[in-house]
């Protein structure tokens, strides 16, 4: 399924912004499994998950007037909104931090899970002038601790303590690796 | 290109990203949040970075949302429609962008809500003594808008159900908050009962159908002697799910 590209965030916000309750409902349909998922994999727990996400949409609904095409990307917008609903519920609620090395190397790994458009090896990626600044060529530039530093903040939510924890690495070894991590991925993408 | 300005933007795009994975500290998240309601260009990147990262968790194996998720969303939709002039949400009208980032109603609110865990800690610390053997099934009703916790349900081994008040408890004069409860698979919600100022309302649950992981209670204001449909009209004032412990 085309998860991005046909669909025109920007202009769903601005319906919503007008007050039109089908525009919130379509990008519903377009999102919200995706909202789910992502947040299902931060918080573990499915009941507040689905709260996260009713609330998401409900603040969306009230919000999207202060979206404009001048601030970027929608998709990234809506997911900044959910995403920080779902790491403040994170505050009231236990889980568990688990490393799993594997699947999320393999979430940037193109090759585990195809999708609509998906050249066959890292180096055509890079040849592809429409996929220079992916971000997931770039991930591949990180050394594999590294890159699991960031991916255990992104997808998992874990904070800074947890991942040091998990990968039995001093707390300002894990931050500094963080910060550079960014900074490399920055300058890949320009 | 704003090289020669005092601002840093080089820093503060970083901090964008680190914004992004969630990895600020709360106080450089505050302090962050204040900088980007008054930068577009702080917004923009991390929309952007927001956008990139996305490409790593579209790849996650997807969970179908549930439909009555839509519904939900529909009827709060329904309910903030209602209530145009509602004195009780401030800022109904949004003013630009700065409302989302700094709602310091939901920053409070968040707070307050950390507050729940230690206020259901106590609350079953008082109660298990002398009413109540130990709590099996408990839930944290917040409010919609804000997440302030209002009440706590409770039940135990003594086939009773509470409902008990956080703190002081407004209900608008001729109204009266209606307690309901709904489980998966229940066509429509159920009325528990009508709740009076500062009161603790019992319940006998061996009226009611088994209580089932993630069933959703809320509380509607309704007229005064309960919503004359039999099912909630009103706005939701707290709402949520029950867990078993």
């Amino acid at each position: 399924m085309p998860l991005s590209t046909a669909f025109d965030y920007e202009s769903v916000l601005q319906q919503c912004a007008k007050g039109e309750r089908r525009a919130l409902m379509e990008l519903y349909e377009q999102e919200a499994t995706r909202l789910l998922t992502v947040v299902m994999r931060i918080l573990k727990n499915r009941p507040l998950a689905e709260d996260v996400v009713h609330d998401a949409f409900i603040k969306i609904w009230k919000n999207a007037g202060t979206y404009n095409r001048e601030l970027g990307s929608a998709r990234g917008w809506v997911y900044t909104l959910t995403r920080n609903l779902a790491l403040n519920a994170l505050k009231y609620s236990q889980r568990e931090v688990l490393a799993e090395p594997d699947f999320l190397l393999d979430l940037c790994n193109d090759r585990v899970l195809a999708s609509a458009c998906q050249p066959d090896d890292i180096t055509d990626l890079a040849d592809d002038p429409l996929h220079q600044a992916s971000l997931q060529t770039c991930l591949e530039h990180l050394a594999p601790e590294r890159k699991l530093c960031v991916l255990h903040a992104y997808v998992d939510g874990y904070t800074q303590q947890e991942i040091a924890k998990l990968l039995d690495k001093p707390l300002g070894t894990v931050k500094s690796w963080i910060k550079r991590s960014l900074s490399a991925l920055k300058e890949c993408l320009q | 290109m704003n090289k020669d300005t005092h601002h840093t933007p080089d820093i503060d795009s970083d901090l964008s990203g680190q914004y992004v994975l969630g990895t600020l500290s709360p106080e450089e998240r505050s302090a962050f949040e204040l900088e980007l309601a008054g930068s577009v260009e702080l917004q923009k990147a991390v929309n952007q970075w927001q956008a990139h990262f996305l490409s790593v968790t579209d790849k996650l194996e997807p969970i179908t949302a549930p439909q009555p998720l839509s519904a939900r969303i529909e009827r709060t939709l329904d309910e903030l429609e209602k209530q145009p002039s509602n004195t009780t949400t401030s800022a109904s009208t949004p003013n630009a962008f700065l409302s989302f980032w700094q709602n310091l109603a939901l920053w409070r609110g968040i707070s307050a809500a950390c507050l729940v865990v230690a206020v259901v800690m106590g609350i079953k610390l008082q109660t298990f003594e002398p009413t109540l053997s130990e709590p099996t099934y408990i839930a944290v009703l917040v409010a919609p808008e804000d997440k302030t916790p209002g009440w706590v349900i409770q039940t135990s081994h003594t086939n009773q159900m509470q409902l008990v008040p956080l703190g002081a408890v407004e209900i608008p004069k001729g109204k009266a908050l209606q307690f309901w409860t709904k489980a998966d698979g229940w066509d429509a919600p159920v009325s528990l009962g009508l709740v009076k100022k500062g009161e603790t309302l019992n319940i006998d649950i061996n009226k009611l159908p088994a209580l089932t992981e993630n069933q959703l209670f809320e509380l509607t204001i309704e007229d005064e002697t309960g919503s004359s449909t039999g099912k909630p009209t009103g706005p939701i004032t707290s709402i949520g799910r029950g867990v078993s412990i």
